[in-house]
Formats: structure tokens, C-alpha cells, sequence
């Protein structure tokens, strides 16, 4: 069976709780009032019947004949209205009764089950309309006369009912909006309520999606704890990565000197047993490579939290390499915009991915390496170009498979170009090779930019 | 030439001190950066060879010092660690040029050809000095195109008169830049050494210049 609600929901079951407390509690106060209301309304004619009572007997005498009669009007002149439903009937022990005009030609039925008090009965009878009536009746021995009346005021029940009726129906729908009202007010105090865990969900997600590293936010006393724990907890995930990475990092570099050692052993030698190692340590040097690379991209590339100006990295890295190339006097010039978009990754990243197209374009430059960078749309371009030789197109595929190496004359791990493809791929950029205007390789890197302060969303 | 290996892995060591030595080099080995720091302090070398990762001092430490103490002897810098981040670092504290393990012996012998080149304020991959040739990378020495055999003493006076031409060497300081730390050194061989290198190349190159020391030079000098 399909259930209608959703009761994993916090804010479903504090609704629903709300709901059912809210129309409980109404429906109670309202059939309270509704009868308490009806109980004052039945008093008021309770007490108005009590009074005709006692006006009627007033108006009777016993005349000088010794039978009953009526010395003026009892006072309403809905007694003298046929079938108003207002009657009265005064009954001797014998004889024909004494009745309103009201009852026309009838006569009331006086016999219901009585209630007594202080000597008046009170009790329900049909009415000449077949109506429903409330009679106050009360056993009177008139002076000069030893004999027993009835007295009787009879009030159709209709007339109390004409009175409660819009009383409860005005207090239904007045109770009813109140409680629509209120279980709107319980759905927007609850979603208030509940909004700081929205808040910590946008914010897992950005951590997730790694545009933050941590919870960050103003959370409220309750939910403070919560996030707290998740930072701790995001450190310590951090921390776990950090280490495995500091682990895979240090096998991987302490397997470089034994490798050295081995390739240097087989030198040049001929021989099954040179040529095995020679192939192996090969194998074994790429492989090494490609997971260091990884390990120590990964990790990072999965925090873009980061905003790195990307200037200083180039400028540390020209420096660097005009000291190597000082003696071959090397142009190495950075053109930029002043304002060119930080970029939304590592440092050691972009240092490696810009530091081998530069030091590639270095080992190929006649004179001139230029890097310029600059950026549009939410992205940060560096495109490192010099004036040697250039690629062949042919051969631009060769060089980004990994460990691809074109010229094994020109000192270098041939890992560069393939290890800068990866690292940008992991950080969703591109990569490509093309043709420069000097006449040697231009290198480009698309990489994410990291949003401008205005682009950014603003703090909680 | 006189190199200096520093570097804490055994075979390693053994591997570039006999290249080294192979290639005319005299070489002295130290397994940790105490020990090559004090070498490179007081020795004088023509090409240090340093492994950044060292027991006791690490590599970069040691360069430091060297620099701060004005040591100006090429240093090669060989690193496990192939980020740039470690690139800059060793380049900034005073490292000529940097080879990341694992490497070729040739690429590292071809660095180090390069620097001494350098260093010494030479250009061409190949020194010459009238019609003698020296090539550091084949160690060939010829005359007039012919081919002049030479023992390793001989070769390692002669590479580092042409690395100097035109410069006047003590005797002295041939002695220190041809043989390395712990050999039995007489200052005496160098004449020894001088007088069959002026038979075996057969052209006036070398001159003495009294009192001083030796000369290598192709134009005719007046003993003094």
C-alpha cells in the first residue's frame, strides 16, 4: 500500500503533530462553548418563562362566581398570536382549562415527565404544530378558591434553537479558519525551524561538490554540536587522506633510488638478463610516476576550495628556469592582464602542470618563451609558447600518451606532457598543443577559475 | 676535475663515483650531509654531485651552508622528489641544475659536463687550444685530428688545463683538482705528468711559467 505521507520527514511528522494537537484542541473548545452557549441561552428563556409564569398568575383571580378568570392581558402579545408558539394553559383539577389565544382550539397535552424545582415542573410536550415545546408548570391555589390550577407556559424549543443555531455556526467556521491558520502558522514555524538543517545540507553539498572545505555558517545552539562534529570529522577524513597520500608518496619515492641503481646497472649492457631489467624498471618508473601523480593530484583536486593567484606561481617558475638557462640566455618573459582570474585549484598543481610546459618549452626555445595568461568565462587560460622547432602534428598525440618520449637525445623523464594532461583532466581543464606565431609549440592549459568576489555567494 | 658524490644510498654512490672516475674524474663519496658538508667546506671541487635526501643534514641544508660560506663549486642536485615545488626549493637554495631519480648515468654525466663547462667559463661542448681537442664526453684527446692515448693521470691534468686555458695553475692546485681526497699526493708527479703530456701531444701548449705554475695556451710564451 502506497503510504500518503512521508513520516521520515521531520518536518511531515512535526506537521502532522501539530495538525492533529490543533484540531483536537478546537474541536474540544468548540463543543465546549457550543454548550455552554446553548446552557446560557436555555437560562435566559428558563428565566423569561419563570417570569410569565408568575405574570400570569398575577393577571388571575378567582371572581365572585368561584371560577377562574383573567383580570388583563398576560403582557406578550405572543400569546395572542394563533400557533405562535408561545402558549400558556391554565388547567383546574376539573372542568375545561383556561387557554392563550395562541392555542387557538387546542388544547396542550400537559403530562410530560417532570422535573421539579422549588414547585414548577419542567418538561418537553408536542405542540399544537406537532413543535417541539418547553413547558415551566406550577400547582397554584388561587385565594378564595381551595382548589388546585396548573399553570402553564409553554415556549417552542425552535425559538431557543433559532438563537444557538447561528451561534455554532458562526463559532464552527471562525474555529475552523482559526485552525487552518494555525497549522499554517505550525508548517511555517516548523520549516523555520528546521531551515538551519537545509542550511547543513547546502552546506555538505558544497563540501561534496568542493566549492568549501568545512561547515561554515552560523548554525543555532541545537545544530552547533552537529556541525562541529562533521568539521571534526572532515578533519580527520582529511587527515586520513593526507597521510595515506604523505605513505603512497614516500613508497613511491623511496622505490626511485633503487630504481635508479637498477636501470644504471644494466647500463648499456647487452644481454637477456640487461635487457629484462632495463624493460622492467621501465615499466616500473612509469607506473611509480603515474600513481605519484595521481596520489598527489587527487587528493588535492578534490579540494577547490582554493583561489590561487596564478602570477607569482609563473613568476617563481620563470625565475627558476632562466637560473637553469642562464648561460643559454633564454628569454623567458610573463605577458598577463593585471587582473587575470585566480585559479580554483593547488598550488604544487598548477607548479607542476605550468613548471613542465615551461621547462619543455625551455629545453626547445632558440631564444624567446613566452607564457601568457588570461582568462574568460569562468575559466583561467595559460598558453606557454617559444621559438624552436615546434611538433609535428603527427607527433602530438605520441607525446601526451603517458611517458611518451619523441626525442630521447633531449635529457628529461618524457613524462611531462602526459603527467600535465592528467593533472588538468583531473581538475576538468583541457590541455592541447598547437602551432605558436614564434614558430615553435604553443602549449595551452584551460583550467577552472575560481569565481570572482563578486560571483561568489555570500558568507551566512 | 675533482667531483664530490653525496649520496646515502651505497650502490648509488658506487655507481656514480665509477662513472665519474670513468669519465676522468677524481672522486671522493660521502654517504650523509655531515660528512659531504665538510668536504665541500674544505675541499675544492670542481663539481659537487648532491642527493637532497641525506641522513643527519638533509641536502638542502648543506647546499645552504656552502653558499652562506661563499662556496661557489657547481652543485647538481639529484631528487626523489620530481615536484616543482622541490625543484624551486633546491634551485633557491643554490643548486646549479637538478636531475630527478630515476635517471640515465649518461643524462647525469652529460649535466655535469655541462656545468664544469660552464662554470669554467667555457661555451663549446668541446675545448680547444691550438690543435689540441679535448671531449669531456667521449674523453678523447687529439692532435691535428689524430688520436692521442693517455693514462687517467694524464687526462685528468690535461682536462683541467683546458677547462683553465689561459690561466696560470699552481702546482698545488693541479695536485688538488686531479687527485681525489685520500691519495698519496707529491707535488712532484705533476712535472712528471707535465713532461709526458708536452711529448705524447707533440705541440708547444704548455707552458711554465717559472715560479708560478703551468700555463695552456697556444701562443708562444717567453720563460720567464
Amino acid at each position: 500500500m502506497k503510504r500518503r505521507f512521508n513520516t521520515r520527514s521531520l518536518a511531515t511528522r512535526l506537521i502532522l503533530g501539530s495538525a492533529v494537537w490543533i484540531v483536537a484542541a478546537l474541536v474540544v473548545g468548540g463543543l465546549l462553548l457550543a454548550g455552554l452557549f446553548q446552557g446560557h441561552v436555555q437560562r435566559i428563556f428558563d428565566d423569561r418563562q419563570a417570569i410569565m409564569l408568575d405574570s400570569l398568575i398575577v393577571v388571575t383571580r378567582i371572581n365572585d362566581d368561584g371560577r377562574l378568570e383573567l383580570t388583563q392581558d398576560p403582557g406578550d402579545p405572543e400569546f395572542e398570536r394563533p400557533l405562535s408558539g408561545r402558549y400558556w394553559q391554565i388547567t383546574p383539577q376539573s372542568g375545561a382549562p383556561l387557554r392563550s389565544r395562541s392555542l387557538w382550539d387546542q388544547t396542550l397535552q400537559l403530562s410530560g415527565t417532570a422535573k421539579q424545582t422549588q414547585g414548577r415542573r419542567r418538561y418537553i410536550v408536542r405542540g399544537p404544530r406537532d413543535e417541539e415545546l418547553r413547558v415551566l408548570e406550577r400547582d397554584i391555589t388561587l385565594p378564595g378558591s381551595d382548589k388546585v390550577y396548573r399553570y402553564a407556559v409553554a415556549i417552542d424549543y425552535a425559538e431557543i434553537e433559532g438563537l444557538v443555531q447561528p451561534f455554532i455556526v458562526t463559532l464552527a467556521w471562525s474555529l475552523g479558519v482559526l485552525g487552518i491558520g494555525l497549522v499554517i502558522g505550525a508548517m511555517v514555524q516548523v520549516r523555520y525551524g528546521l531551515r538551519p538543517l537545509g542550511h547543513i545540507r547546502e552546506a555538505l553539498s558544497a563540501i561534496r561538490s568542493g566549492r568549501t572545505e568545512r561547515l561554515e555558517g552560523n548554525f543555532p545552539t541545537e545544530v552547533r554540536p552537529l556541525a562541529d562534529e562533521i568539521n571534526l570529522l572532515l578533519d580527520h577524513i582529511g587527515e586520513v587522506v593526507e597521510r595515506a597520500r604523505t605513505h603512497v608518496g614516500n613508497l613511491a619515492h623511496a622505490l626511485k633510488t633503487p630504481l635508479t641503481v637498477l636501470t644504471n646497472e644494466a647500463g648499456t649492457e647487452e644481454g637477456q638478463l640487461a635487457n629484462t631489467v632495463r624493460r622492467q624498471t621501465d615499466t616500473m618508473r612509469r607506473r611509480v610516476d603515474h600513481y605519484l601523480t595521481r596520489a598527489q593530484t587527487a587528493a588535492t583536486a578534490g579540494v577547490i576550495g582554493a583561489r590561487l593567484d596564478a602570477r607569482p606561481v609563473l613568476d617563481d617558475l620563470a625565475r627558476t628556469l632562466a637560473r637553469i638557462h642562464r648561460f643559454s640566455h633564454l628569454d623567458i618573459r610573463i605577458v598577463a592582464q593585471d587582473e587575470i582570474p585566480a585559479f580554483r585549484g593547488d598550488r604544487q598543481d598548477l607548479e607542476e602542470m605550468a613548471g613542465n610546459l615551461m621547462e619543455n618549452a625551455c629545453k626547445w626555445a632558440t631564444e624567446k618563451v613566452r607564457v601568457i595568461a588570461d582568462g574568460a568565462d569562468g575559466e583561467l587560460r595559460i598558453a606557454i609558447e617559444d621559438d624552436g622547432p615546434g611538433l609535428p602534428v603527427a607527433d602530438r598525440k605520441k607525446a601526451l600518451a603517458r611517458g611518451g618520449r619523441l626525442d630521447e637525445t633531449v635529457q628529461g623523464s618524457g613524462l611531462g606532457l602526459s603527467i600535465v594532461q592528467e593533472i588538468a583532466s583531473l581538475y576538468g581543464g583541457a590541455f592541447t598543443l598547437g602551432d605558436s606565431a614564434m614558430g615553435g609549440l604553443r602549449a595551452v592549459l584551460t583550467l577552472p577559475a575560481a569565481p570572482t568576489e563578486a560571483m561568489r555567494p555570500a558568507a551566512e | 676535475m675533482r667531483a664530490l658524490v653525496v649520496e646515502d644510498d651505497q650502490d648509488l654512490a658506487r655507481q656514480l663515483t665509477d662513472a665519474l672516475t670513468e669519465n676522468g674524474y677524481a672522486v671522493d663519496t660521502a654517504h650523509d650531509g655531515e660528512e659531504g658538508h665538510f668536504l665541500g667546506d674544505t675541499e675544492p671541487y670542481d663539481i659537487v654531485v648532491l642527493d637532497i635526501g641525506l641522513p643527519v643534514m638533509d641536502g638542502i641544508e648543506v647546499l645552504e651552508q656552502w653558499r652562506s660560506a661563499e662556496r661557489a663549486m657547481p652543485v647538481l642536485v639529484l631528487t626523489a622528489r620530481d615536484r616543482w615545488r622541490e625543484k624551486i626549493a633546491g634551485l633557491d637554495a643554490g643548486a646549479d641544475d637538478y636531475v630527478t631519480k630515476p635517471f640515465q648515468m649518461e643524462e647525469v654525466l652529460a649535466r655535469i659536463r655541462a656545468l664544469v663547462r660552464r662554470s669554467t667559463g667555457n661555451t663549446s661542448p668541446v675545448l680547444t687550444v691550438g690543435a689540441v681537442s679535448l671531449d669531456p664526453s667521449a674523453s678523447h684527446v687529439t692532435v691535428e685530428d689524430r688520436q692521442i692515448k693517455l693514462t687517467a693521470h694524464e687526462y685528468k691534468l690535461l682536462s683541467y688545463l683546458m677547462h683553465h686555458k689561459g690561466k696560470v695553475l699552481s702546482r698545488t692546485e693541479l695536485i688538488e683538482h686531479i687527485y681525489a681526497q685520500d691519495f698519496d699526493k707529491d707535488s712532484n708527479t705533476i712535472e712528471v705528468f707535465i713532461g709526458r703530456l708536452r711529448r705524447k701531444l707533440g705541440v708547444d701548449v704548455i707552458h711554465t711559467i717559472r715560479g708560478l705554475g703551468y700555463k695552456l695556451s697556444d701562443e708562444d710564451e717567453a720563460a720567464v
